[in-house]
C-alpha cells in the first residue's frame, strides 16, 4: 500500500515538475512578492489583458526587450492593459537596480531562483526572455508575442 | 546477525575507499559557451550537462558567464563528452578550464600525460610541483572560439599531434 502511494506521489511530482502553459489555460494562482514587498497574485490580473514577462538583469536580450516594453505600458496602461514582469534574478540589488534604469512602470515580482524557480517551473521557462499574454477572461492567448499581437488583443 | 551485518559495512567501505583512490579522474570543469544568442539565457545548457551520466552538480556564475561542473567521484568523463553536451544544446564552448588532482598527472617523456585512455599534450613549460589540484585549459578545436583557433594553428605549428584534431588528445596549458 505504501509503494502505491509512494508510486502515484512520484508520478503526480514527475507531472507537476513538467506543468507547462498552454495556449487556453487560465492565470495560475500564483503568489510572488513584488518590488515593494507586497505579495501579489497573478489571479488579481484578471479582468485585463496582461503580459506575464520572465527576464532578468543579466540577460541582455531581456534589458533590449526591456527598451520596448516599458513605452509599450505607458502607451496602454490606461486601455485595461497591465506588464508583469516575473525575475529570475538571484540578486535582488541587481534586480532592483535594472529596474530604475530601465525605468520599468509595471508590476515587478521576483522569483529569485534562476531556472529553478517555481513560476519558471510552472509556465515551462526554458530560455529568457519569455512572455506570455492572457486576455482578459484570464485565458492564455499567446506566447512570446509581438509588439503588433499586444497591441491587437489590447484594442480588440 | 549484528556481525554480519557489521562486516557486509566494513567490506563496502573498504572496497569503496579502494574504488574511489584507484580511478584517475577530472574533479571540475569551467565552461564558458557561446552561440548566437546568450548561453545564460537558456536552461538547455544547464540542463543538459546536468543530464550527463557522471555529472555531480551544474552551477553558474553569471558574472563571467561561467558554468562550472562537478564530477562524481567515480566519473570518468572526458572534456569530449563536456563539448558533445554543449554542442547538443545549441552553442559551443568558447572555453574550456579543467581541474585535475595533481597526483594525477604525471608526465611520461615527449610532454604527454595519460588520464583514462585520452592523452593530454602539455604546450607550456613543465608542470609546477605544486599539490594539491591543477588547472588545465583545453586549446584544441571546439574548445576555444573558432577564430582562436585559427590564431592557434600557427601558434603551436611546432607541436605535431596539434593540428591532428584527433578527439581523444587534448592539447592543454597549465592555468595559475
Amino acid at each position: 500500500m505504501r509503494k502505491i502511494m509512494l508510486l502515484f506521489s512520484l508520478i503526480i511530482s514527475i507531472s507537476t515538475a513538467t506543468a507547462q502553459m498552454k495556449i487556453g489555460d487560465s492565470l495560475p494562482d500564483f503568489q510572488l512578492k513584488n518590488n515593494k514587498e507586497a505579495t501579489i497574485n497573478l489571479t488579481s490580473f484578471k479582468g485585463k489583458t496582461v503580459l506575464i514577462d520572465f527576464w532578468a538583469s543579466w540577460c541582455a536580450p531581456c534589458r533590449l526587450a526591456n527598451k520596448k516594453l516599458a513605452p509599450l505600458y505607458n502607451q496602454y496602461k490606461n486601455d485595461n492593459f497591465e506588464i508583469v514582469g516575473i525575475s529570475l534574478d538571484t540578486d535582488k540589488t541587481k534586480w532592483m537596480n535594472a529596474i530604475q534604469k530601465d525605468k520599468l512602470a509595471y508590476e515587478q515580482l521576483i522569483d529569485a531562483k534562476g531556472f529553478d524557480a517555481k513560476s519558471a517551473l510552472l509556465f515551462g521557462v526554458e530560455a529568457l526572455p519569455n512572455s506570455y499574454l492572457f486576455d482578459a477572461s484570464g485565458k492564455l492567448v499567446a506566447i512570446n508575442p509581438t509588439e503588433q499581437e499586444i497591441i491587437m488583443k489590447i484594442k480588440k | 546477525m549484528k556481525n554480519i551485518n557489521l562486516k557486509f559495512i566494513g567490506i563496502a567501505c573498504l572496497f569503496l575507499i579502494t574504488s574511489i583512490k584507484s580511478y584517475s579522474q577530472i574533479s571540475k570543469a569551467e565552461i564558458i559557451a557561446t552561440g548566437l544568442t546568450c548561453s545564460m539565457c537558456s536552461n538547455a545548457i544547464n540542463k543538459q550537462l546536468k543530464a550527463t551520466v557522471g555529472v555531480d552538480s551544474v552551477s553558474t556564475d553569471l558574472n563571467t558567464n561561467t558554468f562550472t561542473v562537478y564530477f562524481k567521484k567515480e566519473s570518468k568523463i572526458m572534456p569530449r563528452v563536456l563539448k558533445e553536451g554543449v554542442e547538443k544544446a545549441g552553442f559551443f564552448i568558447g572555453s574550456l578550464v579543467i581541474t585535475v588532482p595533481t597526483e594525477n598527472l604525471k608526465i611520461e617523456g615527449d610532454k604527454t600525460i595519460s588520464l583514462n585512455g585520452s592523452t593530454f599534450v602539455l604546450l607550456n613549460e613543465e608542470l609546477k610541483n605544486s599539490n594539491g589540484e591543477t588547472k588545465l585549459k583545453v586549446y584544441d578545436k571546439g574548445y576555444v572560439t573558432q577564430k582562436e583557433h585559427k590564431k592557434l594553428l600557427k601558434t603551436f605549428s611546432k607541436t605535431a599531434s596539434y593540428p591532428l584534431d584527433n578527439e581523444d588528445d587534448y592539447h592543454i596549458k597549465t592555468v595559475i
